[in-house]
């Protein structure tokens, strides 16, 4: 009836696995009021700063069973966390790293995010020539909105101290083994030797992948808002090794769009990023 | 008919046929769909009466935490105030389904207007969604604004700051009186067509 879920269930539980050994782990800030359905922890990969070296951290989020977060297109309801860093000066944040999400909702309002637990990373990029001879705090304002039958606001302050690394190589902390599977998970580029196109017919669009073997999962998720109708079906068809997906234009949809950009999901583990120029017929 | 031609449309048969295919339920430019419902005081309610109106359709859930933010601030009371005071009839539409959050009856949802000074011309109680369908209402709060000719001029979000903080209404772009002050100027409306922002509909499953 509802929301297909298509997240590796045996990645899920180990990440489970090790998000709940990350409650008493040091270089760890948990943040949770009791009823908020959402457990939220800033986290870094490594637990310590080396000099001149970026180094990933990330929002973790630990949702109560049914309830769900948004994705950065969040679909036709609700609206995707905003992280706004707080950073000692000449550090920057790169943009969050998006994990492909699952379908929420109904055939009426659909929705895109996540269940369970999601890391929302990015990269933290010290100034040139940093040498850290203190620790570094990093901090984070989260505000979020995490729904289930019914949606409730949740806003968290949570920062990370990082001691000076001074050996010669990375100190993995705790929370190493859920930033790699979750980078293992993220979208990545079409393989080169795949092709995608696009183009517009009357109030759909057709979005052809000549690459991949079997596509019978296969999803588009779109990037950009009201293009495509979140709630009308993803007709899929195969024919002599191209897949074509028939996409309904939004509603919302006023003026012609040059590119669809988004993730396409064939299964759990192949994702990618595409931004397919539209053709008009 | 030659042998390309038959081709072509052997092979575009397909697309041939979607682009034939109906198109949405409530498009900015198309004639909004006609309706029957029936308010919270029992009185039944027909858009095509309202001709030679403008008329707002608000999709409301008091529980949504972003339609609480423009009813606990005031905002919204204030939008049906100043409208209807010019002759804009101000349709509040609720299509929660029974047991679902923002369900609410007739007697409840009276109160609830005087508790909180909401003034619109009347509230459509619509608990089988039927009226949520028909204009494909996906978030409360959703607006629509109907010209006297009957056409659809806007659909979407109430202003451009999606959240649920009071503190975002003062600055945000408010899409309605944008919409509704052009048009009674006689002229084109600016921004028509927004991605609303808001809870789903709770229509039955």
């Amino acid at each position: 009836m509802t929301s297909r879920s298509n997240s590796p269930r045996s990645a899920s539980l180990l990440f489970l696995a090790l998000a709940l050994s990350l409650l008493f782990a040091p270089g760890v800030s948990a943040q949770s009021a009791p009823g908020t359905h959402a457990n939220i922890q800033l986290v870094s990969e490594e637990k310590s700063v080396r000099p001149s070296a970026p180094f990933w951290v990330g929002i973790l989020f630990q949702l109560d069973p049914g309830w769900h977060i948004y994705w950065q297109n969040p679909g036709d309801s609700g609206e995707p966390p905003k992280i706004e860093w707080q950073l000692p000066p000449g550090f920057r944040a790169g943009a969050i790293r998006w994990p492909c999400p699952i379908r929420l909702g109904t055939a009426s309002v659909r929705d895109y995010g996540y269940e369970g637990q999601v890391l929302l990373m990015t990269s933290i990029e010290p100034p040139p020539n940093f040498t850290p001879t203190s620790p570094v705090s990093i901090a984070a304002n989260v505000k979020y909105v995490v729904c289930r039958e019914i949606c409730i606001p949740g806003k968290s302050d949570v920062t990370l101290s990082l001691p000076p690394n001074y050996l010669p190589f990375v100190e993995a902390s705790p929370s190493q083994g859920l930033f790699r599977i979750t980078i293992a998970l993220l979208p990545k580029p079409l393989p080169s030797a795949w092709k995608a196109s696009a183009k517009s017919v009357g109030d759909h669009f057709i979005l052809s992948l000549k690459g991949p073997g079997s596509a019978d999962q296969i999803m588009f998720f779109p990037l950009d808002r009201s293009v495509i109708e979140n709630a009308a079906p993803q007709n899929v068809e195969s024919d002599h090794g191209v897949v074509r997906l028939t996409l309904k234009k939004s509603e919302q949809l006023v003026k012609p769009v040059s590119a669809l950009r988004g993730v396409i999901s064939l299964d759990q583990y192949r994702v990618f990023e595409i931004a397919v120029p539209v053709k008009s017929l | 008919m030659n042998r390309k031609v038959i081709l072509w449309i052997a092979a575009n048969a397909f697309a041939v046929a979607l682009a034939l295919s109906t198109a949405w339920a409530a498009r900015v430019g198309d004639r909004a769909p006609d309706f029957t419902a029936t308010d919270s005081t029992g009185k039944v309610h027909k858009l095509s009466e309202y001709a030679g109106k403008y008329v707002v359709l608000e999709w409301h859930n008091r529980g949504c935490p972003y339609t609480a933010k423009h009813y606990d601030s005031g905002n919204m009371q204030r939008l049906q105030h100043e409208w209807t005071a010019r002759g804009v009839i101000w349709l509040t539409v609720i299509s929660s389904a029974p047991g679902r959050q923002g369900y609410i009856t007739a007697a409840d949802e009276n109160t609830f207007l005087k508790q909180s000074n909401a003034v619109p011309t009347a509230v459509l109680l619509d608990p089988t969604g039927a009226l949520g369908h028909l204009y494909d209402a996906k978030t409360t709060p959703q607006m629509f604004i109907i010209d006297p000719h009957g056409t659809l001029i806007y659909n979407g979000a109430i202003d451009d700051r999606a959240t649920t903080d009071v503190a975002d209404i003062n600055g945000a772009k408010d899409y309605v009186s944008l919409a509704l002050g052009e048009a009674l100027a006689g002229k084109p409306v600016g921004t028509s067509s927004t991605r609303p922002y808001g809870c789903s509909v709770k229509y039955p499953d």
